[in-house]
C-alpha cells in the first residue's frame, strides 16, 4: 500500500486539525456567548454590533473570510513593521492562529444565534427564584441560566462542532499542513488523487463520528433530569 | 437605623409603581409586624403580585418608601441582597430549578449565598425536606414530582435561607384541588411556628383560620385591611362586598 508511506504526514496533519479545532472551539464558544448576551441585552449599541457580526460572518463564504483575515492581518502587520524597518518584506500572524481565529468567527456567528435562542428558552421564573434567594446575578448566570440553556443549545451546537471540524480543511489554503494539504502533496508525488483524498475523507469522518457520539452522550446527560417525567 | 420590637418588620409608605404609563400601585400603605400573617386578596390585575414583588425588589417601586427589617429598599445592591436573603418567596408556578434534584434545589442558595459546605448544605436541605414531609423525594428531579410536592420543595427551598419573612404569591392556584390541602397544611404549620407571612391567596378558609390581617386590593389600591373576622362579617366598602360575594359563591 502506497498510503503507508504517508501515514506519518497524515498523522501530523490530524494533529494540526485537532489544534485548530480546540483553539477555534474555545474562541467560538466565547464569541457565541458574548454575541448572545449582546443580542439579548437592552443596550442598542451592543445589539447592533452583534447583528453586524452575525450578518457578516454567516453571510460571507467561509473561504473568503479566511483569506481576508489572513491577508488582511498580514498586510496590516507588514505595513506597521515597514514603518519601523523598511527592510521588512512580509509579516503575518502564524497561519494556525489566523486560521483558528477566522473559523471561530464563522462558527461563533452561528453559535450566537443558537445560544440566543437557548437563553430565551430558559424559564425566567427560575431566574427570579434564584434572585429572590439572594443569589447574585453572576452566580445565577452560571448556576441557573447556563446549565438550562446548555441542554437547549446542545443539538444545534453539536452541528456547529461538525461544521467546525470540516472548516479546518479550508485552512490548507493559507499553507497550514493539515490533512487536506497532506493529501494534496501526497497526490502530487504519487499521482493517486482518489486514494489520498479518500484517506483524508476517512480521517475527517473519524473525527466527526467521535463528535457525534460525544454530543449524544452529552445530550443524554443534559436530559437525564427529564426522565420519568409525569 | 435601629430596629425595635415595636417597629413593623415591613413598612410600605405611599408606594407607587408604574409600568410605563400604567399605575399598578397607588399610594400603598402597609405595616406588618413580626410574626403577623397577612392575607392579600383582590381581583386579577389589582396589583397583589406587584406589591409583594416590590417587597423583595423583584420589582422596583417608583414612589414612596419600603423598609424591610429596618433596611430601606433603594438602588443599593447591598441592601437588596441583604433583604432578599431575609425574605423567602414562593411562586405560583413553583419555579424550581429543573436541572437540579429536590435536594439540589434546596442546597444551592445555602452554598452560594451562605457559603456552607456541601455536607452542611445537604444536612440543612434534608432537615427542611422533612419539615415539608417529603424527605423520601430528595433525589428526584422536579418533573418527577407532583405539583403539590414541587410546591413543598419550593417552600422548603425558601426556608433553607432561614428567612425572617415569607412571601407567597398564589401558592395553590396552579395546583389540582386534591393537592391544595397538602401545601396549605405546610403553610399553616409555618404560621403556627411564628413565621411572618404575607400571602396572596383566594383560599378564604386559610385566611379565616390563620390571618391576623386581611387586605383587599383593587385597581392598585389597598381598599380595606382588617382582621379576618371583621373583614368577612362586616366589609366596609362596596367593592370588597362585591368581591367577597363573587369568590365565596363558588
Ligand atoms: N411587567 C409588567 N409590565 C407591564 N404591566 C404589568 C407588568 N406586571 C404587571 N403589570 C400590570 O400591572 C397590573 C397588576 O398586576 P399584578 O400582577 O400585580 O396583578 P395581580 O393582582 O397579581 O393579578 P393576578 O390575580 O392575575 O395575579 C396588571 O394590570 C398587569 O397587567
Ligand atoms: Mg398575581
Amino acid at each position: 500500500m502506497i498510503v503507508v508511506g504517508w501515514l506519518d504526514e497524515f498523522m501530523w496533519g490530524s494533529l494540526v486539525v485537532l489544534q485548530i479545532f480546540f483553539l477555534a472551539l474555545i474562541m467560538a464558544v466565547t464569541w457565541g456567548l458574548l454575541g448572545a448576551a449582546a443580542k439579548l441585552s437592552s443596550n442598542r449599541a451592543a445589539k447592533l454590533t452583534a447583528t453586524v457580526f452575525t450578518t457578516i460572518f454567516r453571510g460571507t463564504p467561509e473561504l473568503l473570510v479566511l483569506l481576508i483575515i489572513y491577508f488582511g492581518s498580514a498586510i496590516t502587520l507588514t505595513s506597521i513593521a515597514q514603518f519601523f524597518d523598511p527592510e521588512v518584506k512580509f509579516v503575518d500572524i502564524p497561519p494556525l492562529w489566523a486560521g483558528s481565529f477566522a473559523v471561530s468567527l464563522i462558527i461563533g456567528a452561528y453559535a450566537t444565534e443558537t445560544f440566543r435562542g437557548a437563553f430565551q428558552g430558559v424559564d425566567p421564573g427560575t431566574v427570579e427564584a434564584a434572585r429572590s434567594l439572594g443569589i447574585s446575578s453572576t452566580k445565577t448566570f452560571f448556576y441557573v441560566r447556563l446549565p438550562q440553556m446548555w441542554r437547549l443549545a446542545l443539538p444545534g451546537f453539536g452541528n456547529h462542532m461538525l461544521s467546525l471540524v470540516k472548516d479546518t480543511a479550508l485552512v490548507s489554503v493559507i499553507g497550514l499542513e493539515e490533512i487536506l494539504f497532506t493529501a494534496d502533496i501526497a497526490t502530487s508525488v504519487t499521482i493517486q488523487p482518489f486514494t489520498m483524498y479518500m484517506v483524508a475523507a476517512l480521517i475527517y469522518l473519524g473525527f466527526t463520528t467521535v463528535i457525534m457520539y460525544g454530543v449524544r452522550l452529552m445530550e443524554k446527560r443534559a436530559n437525564r433530569h427529564l426522565e420519568g417525567g409525569r | 437605623m435601629a430596629q425595635t420590637e415595636q417597629d413593623p418588620i415591613i413598612r410600605l409608605k405611599n408606594v407607587d409603581k408604574f409600568f410605563g404609563d400604567f399605575q399598578a400601585l397607588k399610594k400603598v400603605n402597609l405595616e406588618v409586624f413580626k410574626g403577623q400573617k397577612v392575607v392579600v386578596c383582590g381581583p386579577s390585575g389589582s396589583g397583589k403580585s406587584t406589591m409583594i414583588r416590590c417587597i423583595n425588589r423583584l420589582e422596583s417601586h417608583d414612589g414612596g418608601r419600603i423598609l424591610v427589617n429596618g433596611i430601606e429598599l433603594n438602588d443599593s445592591l447591598r441592601n437588596i441582597d441583604a433583604v432578599r436573603s431575609e425574605v423567602g418567596m414562593v411562586f405560583q408556578q413553583f419555579n424550581l430549578f429543573p436541572h437540579l434534584t429536590a435536594v439540589g434545589n434546596l442546597m444551592l442558595a445555602p452554598r452560594l449565598v451562605r457559603k456552607k459546605s456541601k455536607a452542611e448544605a445537604r444536612e440543612i436541605a434534608m432537615r427542611y425536606l422533612e419539615r415539608v414531609h417529603i424527605p423520601e423525594q430528595a433525589d428526584k428531579y422536579p418533573v418527577q414530582l407532583s405539583g403539590g410536592q414541587q410546591q413543598r420543595v419550593a417552600i422548603a427551598r425558601a426556608l433553607c435561607m432561614n428567612p425572617e419573612i415569607m412571601l407567597f404569591d398564589e401558592p395553590t392556584s396552579a395546583l389540582d384541588p386534591e393537592m391544595i390541602h397538602e401545601v396549605l397544611d405546610v403553610m399553616v404549620e409555618l404560621a403556627n411556628e411564628g413565621m411572618t407571612m404575607i400571602c396572596v391567596t383566594h383560599e378564604m378558609g386559610f385566611a379565616r383560620s390563620v390571618a391576623d390581617l386581611t387586605v383587599f386590593m383593587d385597581a392598585g389600591e389597598i381598599v380595606e385591611a382588617k382582621p379576618p373576622q371583621e373583614f368577612f362579617e362586616n366589609p366596609e366598602h362596596e367593592r370588597t362586598r362585591l368581591f367577597l360575594s363573587q369568590i365565596l359563591s363558588h
